[in-house]
């Protein structure tokens, strides 16, 4: 009904009239300028009907001196939801607390991505951009605008061309290209390849040049393998002979040896756990970390710890949220003796491994063999021949 | 003296072609199939109940009968009656 919709507003009442005839009340009422709708006659001597609730005090009045009884059965409309509303505090509290807590947290920054960089490049930028304060879990009240972050980030990062940054809601997405800083080769000079160190030839690979020794050649170190200079054709009557001088490139695979020495302590230590651990369980936002359990870590005088980082998710969102676990361990630093066997061994093998870092990653060590070993005061010193197969070529510029 | 009054109204009704209910003071009913009747220019609500309505008009009574009744608006010359009216008897008041 058309008055009901608007009486919501201000307010209605559903009110009872009990006595003889209650419609002639009613009556009386709307003659007075009252208007009321929805009128029921229940029993033979009581009538409900809906009425404005700035009409009460007027049909109050008009009972009065009557023999008519009135009361006010439900109450509807906006004014009376207000009086309940203020009697339910928590609830209001609830509610501005959860619309407090949709504006903070829609005002954070959520995500960041950063794309079309190397991952080194990316850290760098990601780096810069928490300097500036934006990292997942900062407000976005003080930062500054895409643009300015833009324009800084290509003031600070020289090797970025161009980023472009967009920020979408809670999450900023960076793009990137970066700068390719290519050199330009330069012609080579002319130049020899000549042994770096003594060995057996096994292999040559030359590109470019004249080889000048043989497969299983031993040659010393010095000893030109490819030579720059290239002889040209020329004519047969003429005697001195004319060169071209080339950059000489290419391998030389050889066969070389090295004595290496190592003294191997009969006495080993190393680190053993006791068994004793300790989980501890943290929050982290940002670069605020919250212990969770337990409150006081104790520790251990020594420790070993494992951390464990997972970042918390709700419905596929990142939250900048990180849940930590961390197992500290209880150490302690355990002394053993070895055999001599043991110690040998351990030699051998902390030689190769020492040899192959000076090396390079390309050598390969093919026969290993112990010359010497004499024990002295508890330790062990070792003797050892290693035979190596390994690219010897060295290049020399030509004059 | 009445008499004449109503001999002039019924004279403008018939030549100047003004609405009768109003120059006559006789309710006005106006009902949509059998829920709804919508009683304009009535004296007073005499009885009123689930099954019957009757109201006071110049010359006597309106008396509506039929079953659950409800008064979906009442204002001082106005009623909108909504329920299953059966009968509507005329009676006067002589």
């Amino acid at each position: 009904m058309r008055i009901e919709k608007g009486s919501f507003m201000t307010g209605y009442v559903e009110i009872v009239v009990i006595g003889e005839y209650p419609e002639r009340f009613l009556q009386k009422c709307t003659t007075n300028g009252i208007v009321l709708w929805d009128i029921k006659k229940v029993k033979d001597h009581e009538c409900t009907a809906m009425a404005q609730l700035k009409d009460v005090k007027k049909i109050k009045n008009l009972r009065h001196r009557t023999h008519y009884k009135i009361r006010f059965k439900s109450r509807y409309g906006i004014p009376f939801m207000n009086k309940r509303l203020t009697k339910k505090k928590p609830l209001i509290f609830g509610l501005f607390l959860s619309v407090l807590l949709f504006v903070v947290l829609s005002n954070m920054i959520w995500q960041v991505t950063v794309e079309g960089v190397p991952e080194e490049l990316e850290n760098q930028i990601r780096e810069q951009l928490t300097s500036y304060g934006i990292f997942p879990g900062a407000f976005t009240f003080t930062m500054e605008s895409p643009n300015q972050i833009q324009q800084s980030l290509l003031e600070d990062i020289p090797e970025l061309l161009w980023i472009g940054v967009d920020k979408k809601g809670t999450s900023m997405h960076l793009e990137g290209v970066e700068k390719l800083i290519i050199k330009e080769e330069e012609p080579k000079s002319p130049s020899h390849l000549i042994a770096g160190k003594n060995g057996v030839i096994k292999n040559m690979y030359v590109k470019t040049g004249l080889p000048q020794v043989n497969v299983n050649d031993f040659v010393e170190k010095g000893t030109v393998l490819v030579s720059g200079a290239i002889e040209k054709p020329h004519n047969e009557d003429e005697d001195d002979a004319e060169f071209e001088y080339v950059a000489a490139e290419g391998e030389v695979i050889a066969v070389t040896w090295y004595r290496v020495d190592v003294v191997v302590s009969l006495e080993a230590e190393h680190i053993e756990l006791t068994g004793n651990m300790e989980e501890n369980y943290r929050l982290r936002i940002g670069s605020l970390s919250i212990p969770l359990w337990p409150w006081k870590s104790e520790g251990f005088a020594n420790e070993m710890s494992e951390v464990e980082e997972n970042q918390l998710k709700i419905f596929g969102w990142e939250l900048p949220i990180y849940f930590i676990k961390e197992n500290k361990m209880e150490s302690i630093l355990e002394f053993s003796d070895r055999s001599r066997e043991e110690a040998v061994e351990v030699g051998i093998n902390q030689a190769k491994s020492d040899l192959l870092r000076t090396l390079g990653p390309e050598a390969e060590i093919i026969t290993e063999k112990v010359l010497q070993q004499t024990l002295e005061r508890g330790k062990v010193i070792l003797s050892l021949y290693f035979t190596v197969e390994e690219n010897i070529a060295v290049e020399q510029p030509l004059n | 003296m009445k008499k004449w009054h109503l001999r002039i109204r019924n004279w403008m009704v018939d030549y100047l072609a003004l609405p009768s209910d109003v120059l006559l003071e006789l309710p006005r009913l106006t009902m949509i199939g059998n829920f709804h009747l919508y009683i304009e220019n009535h004296k007073g609500l005499e009885t009123y109940s689930e099954t019957e309505l009757k109201l006071k008009t110049t010359n006597g009574y309106v008396q509506i009968l039929g079953r659950s009744f409800v008064l979906k608006q009442m204002f001082s010359d106005e009623i909108l009656l909504e329920g299953e009216i059966e009968k509507i008897n005329y009676i006067s008041a002589d």
